[in-house]
């Protein structure tokens, strides 16, 4: 007689694991009791603003400092414990590009795959590896000290990715770049992203929706969300707006537009000093159907110039949530 | 042993491709031959004591300048966060760093041996007892270097690593003094000079290599760098 076997499905563990961490700095609590995995192909951003705790937490999950409470885990070692070890399976690119001015880049990056272990005989394949990726061939021989900003940002990251290591960390990494070169490293990372994790910081806000499969908002240290940019919209906002363009007596345009199931207020200004067509800026329900029924009571009377849906934006999203934190630190 | 190697090649890759090292060899071999010409012409003896009483002394104003940048450095350039971020167990960045300022130190020893030149051309020297003060010189080198070393760790700033360490090295060179106070307890006057960096010089100067003394230069060195090692774990 058989046995029933239960399919036993196991999923790899996140490559980076944050449970209950906390850091304190004496007194001062910089991150309470963060808890969020990184898996396997994914890029997650982490937005807030200066002074939330993003590189403390950059640098306790890359090893630099240990957390008070709470563990971290890379790759599945402890970072409390296995650091050394785990150091292998990490590339970080620090806020400021960790560089020795006085060295040349190939010199500097020759230092970081050796001990790194780089096997001696394949170095010379992985510094072209990098330098390719990142573009820096052109300043290859050059002193650190005589590169542009844009550039030692790139070497930086080339340094990050030397080893390929399993998980990248990586704090403001377009920072100082061109667009150029923003839209390279962009595509950079995304690449590595499929099938490693990357954890990113970053300030510039669609940055984070365009490379970004989940974005975790922290502010004063705490988490205040970790989502996909599209489940960050729907959390925050329950209602739209729509704004249409009409030409139409004010008081009947109203009335039709409350008519409409699912539209809640409606504001109306004119679109020109000069009189003539009205805007009716219109908060609506998130469901399906409502601005076709809104164009429909407004088409066949009135003359409808213009309709369209404001979505709210990361922007938006993210202020809402630290809004809704509170401004002052926490006691 | 692949990771301390690596650091230390780093090390002495940084020092030449500054001025710092430039800087350092070349004060230290012209203090070094002024106070040779000095001691040769004032004694008019074909020995090399004078000469290393002042080289401990000229060591003590140079080791600050060598060993300021190895951590301070580390933090002022950005680098501490790759450093400790990086496959590398404390111990090989400690040793790592070290051993990249000995062969500076041993660069510099090498180029005082041009002093010797003049001393056998006109001169009939004891070999046995140079032999040990240059012992004894690079003992006491690399006991200033582990401190110097260790005080560039404790703070982030170079001026400060440096003047600790000045401060610390002063100190040691001249505790030895303490003895001839006239102090109640017998047992303090001997530790005064058992930490003496000077007066276990004076030894290797005199053409005697002391068990005692290499011992004490050696376990200078290994508790600097093992504080040293521990205060980047703990630091973590």
């Amino acid at each position: 007689m058989g046995r029933a076997v239960s399919p036993a499905v196991t999923s790899p563990p996140p490559l980076i694991q944050l449970e209950s961490v906390s850091k304190r700095y004496g007194s001062r609590t910089v991150v309470h009791d963060l808890s969020f995995d990184v898996g396997k192909g994914e890029v997650v951003g982490f937005l807030g603003p200066n002074g939330a705790g993003k590189t403390t937490t950059m640098r306790m999950i890359a090893g630099y400092s240990a957390a008070t409470a709470g563990r971290v885990r890379v790759a599945g070692y402890d970072m409390a414990t296995d650091n050394v070890a785990a150091a292998r399976r990490i590339g970080y690119l620090p806020e400021r590009p960790p560089l020795y001015d006085t060295l040349d880049v190939a010199a500097y990056l020759r230092f970081v795959a050796r001990v790194k272990r780089v096997p001696r005989s394949a170095i010379p394949a992985e510094l072209d590896r990098v330098a390719a990726a990142c573009r820096i061939e052109p300043v290859f021989r050059r002193e650190i000290y005589k590169l542009s900003r844009g550039y030692r940002q790139r070497v930086g990251l080339a340094q990050a990715l030397l080893g390929a290591p399993d998980v990248l960390l990586l704090d403001e990494p377009t920072a100082g770049l061109d667009p150029g070169q923003i839209q390279e490293t962009r595509e950079v990372i995304r690449a590595f992203g499929s099938d490693h994790a990357v954890l990113l910081s970053t300030h510039i806000l669609p940055e984070a929706t365009l490379i970004c499969r989940r974005v975790a908002i922290i502010h004063h240290g705490r988490l205040l969300a970790i989502d996909s940019p599209a489940g960050l919209q729907r959390a925050v906002e329950e209602t739209e707006r729509v704004i249409l363009e009409v030409t139409a007596p004010p008081g009947p345009l109203r009335d039709a537009l409350l008519a409409v199931d699912g539209v809640s207020t409606v504001e109306l200004r004119p679109a020109s000093p000069a009189g003539g067509a009205l805007i009716a800026d219109c908060r609506i329900e998130r469901r399906d159907g409502v601005e076709s029924a809104i164009a429909r009571a407004v088409a066949g009377p009135w003359d409808l110039h213009r309709l369209e849906r404001q979505q709210a934006t990361l922007e938006s999203i993210f202020l809402r949530y630290v809004d809704r934190a509170g401004g002052g630190p926490p006691a | 042993m692949r990771g301390t190697l690596a650091v230390y090649q780093k090390e002495l890759a940084t020092y030449f491709r500054s001025p710092i090292a430039y800087f350092v060899v070349a004060v230290f071999l012209l203090g070094t031959g002024y106070f040779f010409l000095y001691n040769i012409l004032l004694s008019g003896d074909a020995t090399m004591a004078g000469t290393f009483q002042s080289m401990g002394i000229l060591l003590l104003s140079v080791v600050p300048l060598l060993s300021m940048r190895l951590f301070a450095g580390e933090h002022s350039g950005g680098t501490i966060e790759l450093l400790m971020t990086l496959p590398l167990g404390p111990w090989q960045v400690v040793l790592g760093k070290y051993l990249g300022a000995v062969t500076i130190l041993l660069v510099i020893t090498a180029g005082t041996l041009v002093d010797l030149v003049p001393l056998y051309l006109f001169g009939n020297p004891e070999t046995l007892t140079i032999l040990a003060g240059y012992i004894g010189f690079v003992l006491l080198g690399m006991a200033c270097l582990a401190i110097g070393q260790l005080c560039s760790a404790l703070t982030q700033n170079q001026i400060i690593a440096a003047m600790l360490t000045a401060a610390v090295l002063l100190g040691l060179w001249f505790v030895g003094h303490l003895q001839s106070f006239q102090s109640p307890a017998s047992a303090l006057r001997g530790l005064f000079a058992y930490l003496s960096f000077s007066l276990h010089f004076v030894d290797f100067i005199q053409g005697l290599v002391r068990s005692e003394a290499v011992v004490f230069y050696g376990l200078v060195c290994a508790v600097a760098l093992a504080l040293n090692a521990a205060y980047l774990e703990w630091r973590r």
